[in-house]
């Protein structure tokens, strides 16, 4: 469906530095699938994004949508943003104030090459895509009237009419607040199953990113670190950025002494002793390789307990409980182990209290050994 | 997520498929090309025409450095040199007392009627210059109603004031010069967070006190720019120092040229001179003042969180600055429009009386209303300026597009059409008069050679207006319209022209306004055919027309203060400065 290869596009900054941007990234997309570039401000998700539209020329690479090259840097192709068969929703939603709601959503039809309509046709099928963001009752309506949230649907609808072979999607809930942006959220993955159109979707949140996509790209630094679906990007990061990127994690630097290959499991030298990790990518042999365990995948024991009893005796280490916050559904512990703190979380089921002398077991599945960024 | 140099990646106006000079557009090629054939020869022939000897046909004759040499070695270019200074800071101290007493009545205090005060900037947009400094002439003339109040308080016999002086310039420029001190400081003002001046009063400080040590002293950096400014703006004057010093032999450097061009047969070697010399003064002081105004502008923004603009009440007290307000309005609206009503309708004037009233008559009305000239001169004069501002507002909106969307190359057209900011406005009539004399296409005296000069000479108000407009237009609301399909043109004519209208049309009027309300271009370019409103009100007060010429000026100002008013409100409605 969608292909971009080794994408590069490299700013300078005002002194002449180089200054960000995206330094070869490739991937591609399934049709009908909701694909998601996520990474901190400046990791080159929006330039890419931006590429993909046309809307900035890259230096280098290929990017195709199912028969057409867009771009591609060896043979001089680039074709202009507005032949381009792509949607857009941007971040501020570029709602235009001097039409309607109508003629906002209309537009693509009076414009765009191959996808003009007849006056009826056209009335038709902005009537459709209106109704299908719920817009239907707002058609004459001007566009300055409307609220945060129906802009939003707007922005979408306009960007549905033409029925792109693509849509990109810039940032579109981060002007919301909160809890309209967790009803959108749900409606733009509707949305997006209804309609079946292919869509990549560019953010730096990471729950967002979690729940709505398909399968997720992390950036940083310009660079793909890893693509997966929500699950293995969460549950096997390949690199210690993803794995602290995404979600909360306990980071221990360990040495190895081999070298390892992905899928193998390996012990590894950490202050907490020697741990059982499992490898989700090739590691060498290095003094400073990341151990990762999430929180919630350690188990905790009070020392004496009859469940310290039953763990099992690898991949344990004693420590002191030194704090206990209560959140309700969980609860969370600090604990002690020589000079580090692990943090653990657990449902409020564990009776124990600060000072506590207590045990801990990391499950070797989820003791992840990791280097610290991958490409 | 901004990233520094985002350039556009665009297909029609980059030539994606044209051949393209070193990646610039070919509009911004073309554009640059025609801001540099409307610029470049005024400032050549300028030059020359101080190097060469003056032949008398106009023509440029050996070369020579003998005009710098006479300039520089003459006593009188001196004494000039000094009256204009003083002339120009008078002028400017006294705007800068009148604004900063407007504006702090107006913007930090409760006094009643501030809202009156926007007239003052309504009217004084409005009002030729000419017919301005000739009501204050007839105000303080021996005939005038001052000299008149004077002798009757101090019995004295003769007048005792003579208008036609240095002081009389500085009293009469600084007025004029008013409204524009206080429109800026009155934003300067206005974004003073009050906290800063209740934490004074609650530290035991009185309201002057407060006035003095934290209102005025937030606002120092802003008021010495404007001191600046003002400076500027009178030095390269023309209207005050011609009407009001040439009769009292007081000569400033812009009487100097006009007095070289005027002569028969004329210096033209000379006035180029003066001209280069006075440009390079403007030049330099116009850095200095970009210099000041940026770090003015970083002071400005010291506001915080807790921003409230709220005003001080001053009490009773109200009723005293209410008093000052209603002085300074007279002062600088009532009194000027006063004169002028009065003298348009006696059949001649000599001094505000009762007797007169008697002879109130509508014949200088009728007298100017059959007149060819005057309809000549209206008409030339409405041509004039709406040439001038329709080609200066379209063109500045591309350049200023061009420009903020930073196309490849169009920061040259930013600078380009801003360059004639440095120019006085007697400098540029010079270096026009000198272009059409010496081109064989015959425009020399025409009304086409004032409107390519005056577009020339606004261009940088407009670019300012237009600027200011595209700034608006969130990048992203073009983008969508490409991501939509349409093509640059399309995106252009559908979506960025809409929405930069409202600053276009403000664009117009302004420019509009200006360009007609000047004297110093079509003094030195206008021919028998071309005459327009300021130069004739300019004529016929040479001529001793007086009462024909208050009828027409009332005549004139009230049809451009209802365009001003217009004005006003469009840019107030657009959000849009109105300096």
């Amino acid at each position: 469906m969608l292909k971009v290869q080794d994408l590069f596009k490299q700013y300078t900054s005002e002194d002449g530095t180089p200054g960000g941007g995206v330094l070869g990234a490739s991937f591609d997309v399934a049709d009908g699938e909701l694909f998601t570039l996520l990474g901190p401000s400046g990791c080159g998700k929006t330039t890419t994004l931006r590429s993909i539209a046309g809307l900035e020329q890259p230096q280098g690479g290929l990017i195709s949508l199912m028969d057409t090259v867009l771009y591609d840097a060896e043979r001089r192709v680039n074709i202009p943003m507005y032949e381009r068969d792509i949607g857009m929703v941007f971040q501020s939603y570029a709602i235009w104030p001097h039409m309607n709601v109508y003629e906002n959503a209309a537009y693509p039809l009076k414009v765009a090459k191959g996808k003009r309509l007849s006056a009826s046709e056209r009335r038709e099928k902005v009537r459709s895509v209106l109704a299908l963001v719920g817009l239907e009752d707002y058609i004459e309506r001007p566009s300055t009237q409307l609220s945060g949230g129906q802009q939003q649907r707007l922005a979408l609808a306009r960007a549905l009419t033409r029925e792109p072979g693509l849509l990109l999607l810039d940032e579109p809930l981060s002007n919301l607040d909160a809890q309209l942006r967790e009803q959108m959220r749900s409606e733009l993955k509707r949305l997006q199953r209804e309609t079946g159109v292919t869509a990549i979707y560019v953010t730096h949140d990471q729950s967002e990113a979690l729940a709505i996509s398909d399968r997720i790209a992390v950036m940083s630094d310009g660079l793909i670190m890893q693509i997966g679906n929500p699950k293995d990007i969460y549950e096997r990061p390949t690199s210690e950025f993803v794995a602290n990127f995404i979600g909360t994690t306990n980071l221990l630097r360990g040495v190895l002494n081999a070298d390892i290959k992905a899928g193998n499991e390996a012990p590894v030298d950490t202050p907490l002793g020697k741990l059982l990790c499992t490898f989700t990518a090739d590691v060498l042999a290095t003094p400073t390789v990341g151990v990762v365990i999430r929180p919630e995948n350690i188990i905790i024991a009070k020392i004496g307990d009859d469940k310290a009893a039953a763990l099992p005796d690898t991949n344990r280490c004693d420590g002191t409980l030194l704090t206990e916050t209560y959140l309700g559904e969980i609860v969370e512990y600090e604990v002690g182990v020589s000079d580090e703190i692990v943090l653990i979380r657990t449902k409020p089921t564990e009776s124990l209290t600060p000072q506590d002398a207590v045990t801990l077991h990391f499950p070797t599945s989820q003791t992840l050994a990791l280097i610290e960024k991958s490409n | 997520m901004t990233t520094p140099n985002r350039s556009v990646n665009n297909g029609l106006f980059s030539g994606a498929r044209l051949k393209n000079l070193f990646g610039i557009s070919p509009i911004v090629v073309v554009l640059a090309s025609i801001l540099l054939v409307l610029i470049a020869p005024a400032v050549i022939f300028l030059f020359q025409s101080s190097l060469h000897e003056t032949q008398f046909d106009g023509s440029f004759g050996a070369f020579t450095f003998q005009y710098y040499v006479d300039l520089l070695t003459s006593d009188q270019f001196l004494t000039n040199l000094i009256n204009a200074t003083i002339y120009a800071v008078g002028s400017a101290a006294v705007a800068i007392s009148i604004g900063v007493l407007l504006a702090w009545i107006v913007e930090r205090t409760n006094t009643p009627g501030g809202g009156w005060v926007l007239i003052i900037s309504i009217i004084s947009l409005g009002i030729p210059s000419v017919l301005y400094t000739i009501s204050f002439l007839m105000l303080l003339g021996k005939v005038g109603p001052a000299n008149e109040i004077l002798m009757w308080i101090t019995g004295a016999e003769d007048p005792l004031l003579n208008v036609y002086s240095l002081w009389g310039m500085i009293i009469i420029e600084g007025i004029e010069f008013a409204p524009l001190s206080y429109l800026l400081l009155s934003s300067v003002f206005r974004s003073n967070d009050a906290s800063f001046e209740e934490a004074s009063m609650m530290s035991g400080a009185g309201i002057l006190q407060t006035f003095r040590n934290i209102t005025l002293r937030l606002a120092q950096p802003a008021i010495l720019a404007l001191l600046i400014l003002i400076f500027i703006r009178a030095f390269e004057s023309f209207e005050t120092p011609a009407l009001v010093g040439l009769p009292g032999n007081v000569s400033v450097i812009t009487t100097d040229i006009y007095e070289s061009i005027d002569e028969v047969p004329a210096n033209y070697g000379q006035a180029g001179a003066f001209s280069v010399v006075l440009l390079f003064i403007v030049g330099a002081l116009l850095i200095w003042y970009n210099r000041l105004s940026r770090n003015a502008e970083r002071f400005q923004t010291i506001t915080g969180k807790g921003f409230r603009p709220r005003v001080m009440d001053l009490g009773k007290w109200r009723w005293l600055t209410g008093a000052i307000l209603a002085l300074l309005f007279m002062i600088i609206i009532g009194f000027p429009i006063g004169i002028v009503l009065w003298v348009s309708m006696v059949p001649y004037y000599d001094g505000v009386s009762l007797e007169a009233l008697k002879l109130f008559t509508l014949d200088n009305y009728r007298t100017v209303f059959n007149s060819r000239s005057f309809h000549d001169s209206i008409g030339n004069t409405v041509i004039m300026g709406a040439a001038a501002a329709s080609v200066v507002a379209p063109f500045t909106a591309l350049c200023a597009w061009l420009t903020v969307r930073r196309y490849k190359g169009a920061w040259i057209l930013d600078q380009l059409a801003t360059s004639p900011l440095i120019f006085p406005a007697i400098v540029m009539g010079v270096a026009f008069l000198q272009v059409f004399l010496n081109l064989p296409f015959g425009l020399y005296g025409t009304l086409l050679s004032i409107i390519l000069a005056s577009m020339v000479r606004y261009l940088p108000y407009g670019m300012r207006y237009s600027y200011a407009g595209i700034l608006q237009i969130h990048t992203e609301l073009e983008e969508a319209s490409s991501m939509s399909g349409a093509r640059q043109t399309t995106t252009f004519l559908r979506i960025v022209m809409p929405l930069v209208a409202p600053a276009m049309v403000t664009c117009w009027l302004f420019v509009f306004l200006v360009s007609v309300k000047a004297v110093s271009i079509p003094i030195l370019l206008a021919g028998p055919k071309s005459q327009v409103v300021a130069i004739t009100l300019f004529d016929m007060w040479e001529n001793g027309i007086t009462n024909e010429l208050a009828a027409m000026g009332v005549t004139w100002t009230g049809f451009m203060t209802i365009i001003s008013l217009i004005f006003y409100m469009l840019a107030k409605r657009y959000g849009l400065s109105v300096r």
